[in-house]
């Protein structure tokens, strides 16, 4: 068929122009990949927090503040809020020397540590986010368990609650405080989890390759 | 120990880069997806490096594996990409059907070729590159009767969407 042939031709002679790729940057292709999802982890990091800081300023108006104010949580919200930023831009800084960290990188080993440390970071920072909301879901209800018992008036002599009920409640509360952290749980390990496991992977075949 | 193979690796490839970046040109039509295409296949030669043997050259491993690897990724995405080639180079036949130039046909015969399927593709691409029969059956695991007639059914396909 001539009209391959004909291609042939010009196929051979587009040889010349093909674009080269000098040894270090070939050499850097071979990592590309885990740095490329240690930099997913440092956005995604960067955009839950964007989210959680829109967020508070739409919840967070004049009157969301004057029910807190009622209930003495004032206080401990603000200091929470500078606590939980602080801690979260040191986890983003984390996030970022790792990124930096493991484009450096130019040679197996160096690169499993720092994709274990990354790992690393990643659960802290998940671990982080589940103590801190439970923190703060049981002393929002401390706070405003505190608040009704000095506010309430006593209408009748049966509000007090006997054993039975105050284990009720205890129970209710822990049951609701795990729905609500296992939930948590579930998007954290849904959105970071996909990425580690890639990391992971990627780590098990640098790891062959180190034997 | 791994450096020593990690150099080897990255001076045989710098060596043969062509063979990959002609095969992104068959199977991307972009510069962005042809470097994506570029270094999926350097990371899959690397991930499959350790058990390269030496015992064939250096440049027909690299074929299998950077073919395999192409046709593994295009299938992924063929829906998308399908659509989008077949769109455009219809359109380009209907208005370019009487522009009868060498390098007018060369252009119509390198777009028809974007719309073969994957593996028809890979054949191309291995006859392009002068690779006769028994070099194209071991390169894609298929007996060389198999290759003949499958490439001469390639032909005709090229053919009928030239001429339809």
């Amino acid at each position: 068929m001539d009209n391959l042939d004909l291609l042939k031709k010009d196929w051979k002679k587009q040889e010349k122009s093909i674009p080269q790729l000098s040894y270090d940057e070939i050499y850097k292709l071979i990592w590309k990949r885990s740095s490329s999802i240690v930099k997913w982890i440092f956005f995604i990091s960067i955009i839950e927090f964007a989210l959680g800081a829109v967020l508070n300023i739409f919840i967070a108006d004049d009157e969301y503040w004057a029910k807190m104010e009622e209930y003495n949580l004032t206080i401990f919200l603000i200091c929470t809020y500078v606590v939980s930023y602080i801690i979260t831009f040191y986890f983003i800084y984390k996030f970022y020397t790792n990124y930096k960290a493991i484009n450096a990188t130019d040679s197996a080993s160096v690169l499993m540590k720092t994709i274990l440390k990354v790992r690393k970071t990643v659960k802290y920072y998940i671990g982080f986010i589940l103590i801190s909301s439970a923190f703060v879901f049981v002393f929002s209800m401390i706070f405003i368990l505190r608040n009704h018992v000095l506010t309430a008036e006593p209408v009748a002599s049966n509000m007090s609650f006997d054993w039975k009920q105050w284990l009720l409640f205890i129970g209710g509360t822990l049951l609701a405080l795990a729905v609500i952290l296992g939930v948590i749980w579930l998007i954290y390990t849904l959105v970071y989890g996909i990425l580690l496991r890639r990391l992971h992977r990627n780590y098990k075949e640098l790891k062959k390759l180190e034997m | 120990m791994n450096k020593e193979l990690e150099h080897q690796f990255v001076t045989n490839l710098e060596k043969n880069q062509n063979i990959a970046h002609k095969i992104c040109r068959i199977y991307t039509n972009d510069q962005e997806s042809h470097n994506d295409l570029f270094q999926e296949i350097t990371i899959q030669l690397w991930k499959a490096y350790p058990k390269f043997r030496g015992d064939s050259k250096f440049s027909t491993w690299m074929y299998r594996v950077a073919l395999n690897t192409a046709i593994t990724l295009y299938r992924k995405k063929k829906k998308s990409i399908r659509t989008q080639d077949y769109d455009s180079v219809h359109f380009k036949i209907k208005s370019e059907a009487y522009d009868d130039t060498a390098e007018q046909h060369l252009k119509l015969m390198y777009d028809a070729i974007k719309q073969l399927n994957d593996i028809d593709k890979a054949l191309v691409f291995l006859y392009l590159e002068d690779k006769n029969y028994a070099e194209i059956s071991e390169t894609l695991g298929i007996t060389e009767v198999n290759a003949r007639v499958k490439m001469n059914r390639v032909k005709t396909k090229l053919q009928n969407i030239i001429n339809p």
